[in-house]
């Protein structure tokens, strides 16, 4: 039932979104609305693994499946998404874009999230597989809303490279599929995850090592791992606000959510040396090539694009540094989540009123828009890391758990990085906060209304940062109970 | 059951699937190209009606009817409408040679042999043969993506890719579980028409499909 009420919603949505035409702004905020029942349902899961139950199931051969991990995840995308579709109605105003393009962008938007919610409750990695590959399908056809050459052209590598990418993880599913057919016959339900891990230690760890560098290539192309992040900064700076805060706070939490599933797996089968080395390797080399692409950037939704790498580096690293990393990974993933979708939001205000997403076009944010500008303030703060936000406390204690676990030249590395885009960012944001706005530009905030929802973000990561609620708390201590035993 | 047969007839038909992925890197205009995927997908279905019979798999009749309808009747289709609709530009300057193109996919098809060593070793199946030829094609698929310029080229390679894993599954599991396949054959439609709905808009803003000029976004 509580399946159901996580899922629909989001279908629903986009059917009326589909049978309304011409688009009416009623339809935007009936999706909002819709969008908590998920958001509901989501807290409703998460709640009840609190309170001991053993992860539900649902559906034929049990198609569903929510444990801990899956409801951390559920939760982190039904509050995004329903941040973003409550930004949504306010897309139309001043006649940015026409009806159809709205309706478009509220139906695919619609899909977007079904197809995130799918994939992190998926209980048969397939079935996780099919709609994580949905996720770049739907959310490439709302990248080009308004026609431009940059749009068109951002979106054409999203979902080439993103499609390509994500088969190679199609290969690595079969590869596992077939170690598993080879030891225990065909069965239904083979691919059901509790199955295949409890299959795992008899699988050949030949196989399986392929099959996992198969996985982290495919899932990790659409996490943003460099070196297959390419078209990562495009997409996300062309898309639509909403939906840019959705692809950098969630799509990624959720590719990774795919890594991990399979992680658990593979060391079921190999031990956990091989994967981890892979994600200390791979999650610093997109710190590096995030840190100083922040350096040379002109264009701030690109500017919190590389930023988005550089958090995700960091979740791959602490995955990747034992239990006291994944219990450091995911709070880095919740506040990441939390940070990220609040300042892509901000950067729709922002661009709406400066035209421009050049950094030296804008000037004197907190003078043009105070509100804007304050929370857009806190949430830079934030991601580079400074007190009181709950991102200086996950990366404290990821570099904890690196030093805990015996890799002080590593956690050296990574400091060294961290500084190199806190430099960064902090220079960029002073220059679009302070100085003199530009000649001729509107002064106040677009709606009064607008920026309310955005103080719970802020809220959010401002508790994270002075403590860890405790059913927080004790929601990770499962996860890392699924994750690494 | 004649298992001798069934072992010849999958990397018989493996390596002809792989064969026609290897005619689309000499090839220069589309239609070339389009028929090349069509003949591949209708010889992968015949494959996947062997290995049903033999394997004793009844699934994979039903795979085999989907995968038919879709990739020999319906995309071609479409791709055909296509090229009509954006101009049949020929793929006349791709970033690698053709005569490099062949010399590369021979050793990729050498790399699979390598990759898939290990799964070979451990296998009893009698289509193991065939899927190093799987992941060759895979490979290729991946080559035809990197280095052709033309959009409408780059999905067929997209395409091939897809067949590759396709015969992967189907001769290293006989068959995914039916409904997981289902799901991939509904991404394939949807990504697929997604993608032409995109070579429309590239073709409209660019004048053009090739896929070079889109340059405008940097760092």
């Amino acid at each position: 039932m509580n399946f159901i009420l996580l899922l629909f919603p989001s279908l629903l949505s986009a059917l009326l979104a589909y049978l309304v035409r011409p688009y009416r702004v009623i339809i935007g905020w009936a999706n909002a609305g819709l969008s908590l029942v998920s958001l509901g349902a989501a807290l409703a899961f998460a709640a009840s693994i609190l309170a001991g139950s053993e992860a539900p199931t649902f559906g034929p051969s049990e198609l569903l499946r929510a444990d801990s991990l899956s409801a951390l995840l559920m939760v982190s995308v039904a509050a995004v998404a329903t941040l973003a579709l409550f930004f949504s109605p306010g897309l139309g105003r001043e006649s940015q874009y026409d009806v159809a393009q709205l309706r478009r962008y509220h139906v695919f938007v619609n899909l977007f999230i079904f197809a995130m919610l799918l994939a992190v409750s998926a209980n048969n990695v397939g079935i996780m597989w099919v709609a994580v590959e949905a996720t770049t399908i739907f959310s490439a056809m709302v990248i080009p809303l308004a026609l431009t050459k940059e749009s068109v052209e951002a979106s054409w590598k999203y979902i080439i490279i993103s499609s390509v990418g994500i088969t190679l993880a199609f290969v690595g599913t079969v590869l596992a599929y077939f170690d598993f057919v080879a030891l225990s016959g065909r069965t239904d339900n083979a691919l059901n995850w509790p199955v295949l891990l409890s299959a795992a230690p008899r699988l050949h760890p030949e196989v399986m090592r392929l099959a996992f560098v198969f996985l982290l290539v495919g899932f990790g192309t659409k996490a943003g791992i460099a070196p297959m992040h390419t078209w990562l900064p495009d997409a996300h700076s062309e898309a639509p606000s909403p939906l840019s805060a959705m692809m950098s706070g969630v799509l990624l939490a959720v590719a990774l959510y795919a890594i991990t599933r399979w992680k658990v797996v593979v060391d079921a089968a190999l031990g956990p040396a091989f994967s981890n080395q892979l994600l200390l390797l791979l999650g610093l080399f997109s710190v590096l090539v995030a840190a100083f692409s922040l350096v040379i950037q002109r264009n701030y939704k690109r500017m919190l694009a590389y930023s988005s790498i550089e958090h995700t580096g960091l979740i791959c690293i602490g995955l990747g540094l034992g239990p006291l990393g994944v219990f450091a990974a995911f709070l880095h993933l919740v506040c990441h989540t939390a940070a990220k979708s609040m300042l892509f939001l901000l950067s729709g205000e922002v661009l709406h009123r400066y035209r421009s997403t050049e950094l030296e076009r804008v000037s004197g944010l907190l003078k043009v828009m105070p509100w804007t500008g304050a929370l857009f303030m806190g949430g830079v703060l934030a991601i580079v890391g400074l007190p009181p936000f709950g991102l200086f406390i996950s990366e404290f204690a990821l570099i904890r758990a690196g030093f805990a676990t015996g890799r002080p030249g590593l956690m050296a590395a990574v400091l060294a990085l961290l500084a190199v885009g806190f430099v960064a960012l902090l220079r960029h944001a002073n220059r679009m906060l302070y100085g003199a706005p530009p000649q001729g530009i509107t002064m106040g905030e677009g709606g009064r209304w607008r920026m309310a929802p955005l103080f719970v973000s802020v809220s959010v990561l401002v508790v994270l940062g002075l403590t860890l609620p405790a059913p927080l708390e004790a929601l990770l201590n499962q996860v890392v109970k699924v994750v690494a035993k | 059951m004649n298992v001798a047969l069934f072992s010849q007839l999958s990397t018989l038909g493996s390596s002809v699937v792989l064969l026609f992925g290897i005619v689309l890197l000499c090839r220069r205009s589309l239609r070339a190209y389009i028929e090349a995927f069509r003949w591949q997908s209708l010889v992968q279905t015949a494959l996947f009606v062997v290995v049903g019979h033999f394997g004793d798999a009844p699934e994979l009749y039903v795979v085999a009817v989907v995968f038919f309808a879709l990739k020999v009747v319906f995309i071609p289709r479409y791709l055909e409408r296509l090229a009509k609709g954006v101009g049949a530009e020929p793929e006349s300057q791709p970033y690698v040679n053709i005569t490099s193109s062949l010399v590369i996919a021979a050793l990729l098809v050498l790399l699979a042999y390598a990759v898939m060593r290990p799964l070979v070793l451990t296998s009893q199946l009698p289509t193991r043969g065939g899927l190093p030829l799987a992941m060759g094609l895979i490979f290729v698929g991946l080559f035809i993506v990197i280095t052709r310029k033309k959009a409408l080229t780059q999905v067929v390679g997209f395409l091939v890719l897809e067949n590759g894993i396709a015969l992967m599954a189907v001769l290293g599991t006989f068959g995914i579980p039916l409904i997981v396949e289902l799901g991939v054959f509904l991404d394939v439609m949807m990504g697929f028409l997604v993608m032409q709905v995109f070579v429309y808009h590239i073709h409209g803003t660019f004048e053009s499909i090739d896929v070079e000029q889109l340059n405008q976004l940097r760092h």
